[in-house]
């Protein structure tokens, strides 16, 4: 635990809709720079909340039907997970504290 | 220990063919035309391996380098076997260094030249103090001494046809792109030498990177940029490698926003490092719109004679010029104090840059070659191994050439021909290439320092450098004026 997961596909239907715990899922892309630019912020919530939260990362390129299903107009977007449902959604490059408010709800 | 590049998958490898299985269209605003064609159906994302085409289609994301046969370990990590390399400037003194490493590892070298940098030089009356041979003598030179076969063509970066052909003949898995003017005062001599240096590096890169779309969009370009695109910043803010991290934050107004990956502002300081600023743009757009990969390599202030490879034989050295145009600074630094010229620094000397030595450059172009960015990935390092100020850098070379070979040095101020902060604050981040790509400097400035000096005051070299010496204090301004700089003030020992 405390590492930002992989979510594919595949795997998101297990990972995030049928998580215990709420799931912070960044929606991101390859040529997408503040895509890049948002992973150590992420690696360090997975550390920080490890246990309470899980943090993902989706590459919408690689995986069109889950992208597809959530209408992801736009990378990256920070969408938060609770119990299946999507209950906070953002798109465009977020800073530590906006990532924090983010997550007020569930932390 | 594990190498940098072990859990890289065939999603990062030039091996991939990903043509036609993955929808290039999902890229940025187009997004809403792919959803469309999807339908209902599952898709997920296939590939084919070019170099195992029996393996059929497979997900790219399974396979690590560690895994794959076709990588191979090597002292700069994981190394695609065999793996083909084309150097666009591969006669320059970046380029024939790096020719003849990669040569030694194994890499299939391939490259282009049309002279232009002997040119160069040859106008402004000047030479390379090392002499070089000319490029059939090099590659004879690398086959005989060690056993390098480097594919080699004369041309034009800027002939789109010729070179189309020959990428579509070499099929390069990495393109090392050298093949620029690197020279800030020989933009600045006139209008002529300002659009020649812009033309030949704008319309060259911006040419290859349509050639890449359409032959090879799998491959990696190594582009070299320079730490002078973002100039130094006044207000002493880090200069960051290439982008804002995410948490950095504008505010204004009581509102706040993420400046987390966006390009920071540019603030070049010459024509020439316009010419770079503008080849990042159109690198970033071209991966953006054609999911290309590059690596943009903000290179510091480079130096240093060694690799060893170039001194193998005579008829494989790199060249190494010292004039005001083409001689970087502590390489002129150096042919001063061999010939007894105190050594010049501009206006106050406290400008802080980044530097870096040959053999390091090399070490870091490897690894880089060796972990090949993501499909659309436009990807910046700042590429040095430390930094100083002109004036501690001059005051190494007075150090060693005094201590350890007998040179009365002397140091002088000269008049600042250039545009630019005298002092100034300089916080240069460079993390990423010993962090992600295991780069360790090798090379203090000192111990180069002493190997310039052994080469440069052997009797046939220094009498070169003596023959070209008017043409080491520089006479362009960048103002346009054309006088040779005056002393400010001469300094004898430490």
């Amino acid at each position: 635990m405390g590492q930002v997961i992989r979510l594919t596909d595949r795997n998101f239907e297990q990972e995030v809709l049928e998580s215990q715990v709420p799931v912070l899922v960044d929606f991101w892309a390859s040529w997408c720079l503040p895509c890049k630019a948002a992973e150590p912020i992420l690696a360090e919530l997975a550390v920080q909340h490890d246990g309470r939260l899980k943090v993902g990362k989706l590459n919408v390129d690689r995986n069109p039907k889950t992208r597809q299903h959530y209408q992801i107009m736009g990378v990256p977007t920070f969408a938060l997970f609770r119990a299946g449902e999507m209950v906070q959604r953002r798109t465009g490059s977020q800073s530590r504290q906006q990532l924090l408010r983010l997550l007020e709800e569930v932390l | 220990m594990k190498l940098h590049n072990a859990d890289k998958t065939c999603w990062n490898c030039p091996a991939i063919d990903l043509a036609g299985k993955v929808d290039f269209r999902a890229c940025g605003q187009s997004v809403e035309r792919f959803e469309k064609s999807l339908g209902e159906d599952e898709v997920y994302v296939m590939a084919e391996c070019k170099r195992r085409p029996e393996l059929g289609l497979f997900d790219p994301m399974g396979i690590t380098f560690e895994e794959c046969p076709e990588w191979v370990e090597s002292p700069f990590g994981y190394m695609l076997r065999d793996m083909r390399v084309m150097i666009p400037g591969i006669d320059g003194y970046l380029g024939w260094a790096l020719a003849l490493w990669l040569g030694r590892l194994g890499f299939q070298v391939s490259g282009i030249d049309n002279y232009s940098r002997r040119d160069w030089v040859m106008e402004r009356g000047a030479h390379t103090v090392v002499p070089i041979a000319r490029m059939t003598e090099r590659l004879q030179a690398a086959r005989e001494v060690l056993g390098i076969n480097i594919n080699f063509r004369r041309m034009d970066v800027t002939d789109r046809g010729r070179l189309r052909e020959f990428i579509d003949e070499v099929k390069p898995e990495a393109i090392v792109h050298y093949a620029e003017c690197p020279s800030a005062p020989y933009s600045m001599i006139d209008a002529d030498h300002a659009v020649e240096v812009q033309r030949n590096n704008v319309l060259g890169t911006l040419g290859l990177l349509f050639i890449m779309r359409d032959a090879v969009p799998e491959t990696s370009l190594l582009k070299l940029g320079t730490m002078g695109e973002y100039g130094t910043p006044l207000t002493g803010r880090p200069l960051f490698e290439g982008m804002f991290p995410a948490d950095a934050v504008l505010h204004w107004e009581g509102r706040e926003w993420s400046m987390g990956g966006e390009l920071t502002p540019r603030d070049p300081v010459s024509f020439y490092h316009v010419s770079k600023v503008q080849d990042t743009f159109n690198i970033y757009e071209a991966c953006k719109y054609w999911w290309l990969r590059s690596y943009d390599i903000m290179q510091g202030v480079i130096y240093g004679v060694y690799t060893e490879q170039v001194v193998a034989d005579p008829r494989l050295r790199t060249r190494f010029d010292i004039d005001e145009w083409f001689g970087t600074v502590i390489n002129r630094f150096v042919a001063q104090a061999v010939i007894g010229i105190p050594l010049t620094i501009y206006g106050a000397g406290e400008q802080m840059r980044g530097f870096i030595g040959l053999q390091d450059a090399m070490q870091c172009m490897t690894r880089l070659i060796c972990s090949p960015p993501e499909p659309g990935q436009y990807g910046v390092v700042n590429q040095m191994s430390g930094y100083y100020s002109i004036r501690e850098l001059a005051e190494v070379v007075a150090r060693v050439g005094r201590r350890d070979f007998d040179l009365p040095v002397k140091i002088q101020r000269v008049e600042n021909p250039r545009v630019e902060a005298d002092r100034h604050p300089f916080e240069p981040i460079y993390e990423r290439l010993p962090d992600e790509f295991g780069f360790e400097p090798q090379v203090s400035p000192e111990e180069e320092v002493y190997r310039m000096f052994e080469l440069l005051t052997r009797p046939d070299i220094k009498s070169r450098i003596q023959q070209k010496s008017h043409l080491i204090l520089p006479k362009t301004w960048w103002s346009g004026d054309k006088r040779q700089v005056e002393t400010l003030e001469i300094w004898d020992e430490e």
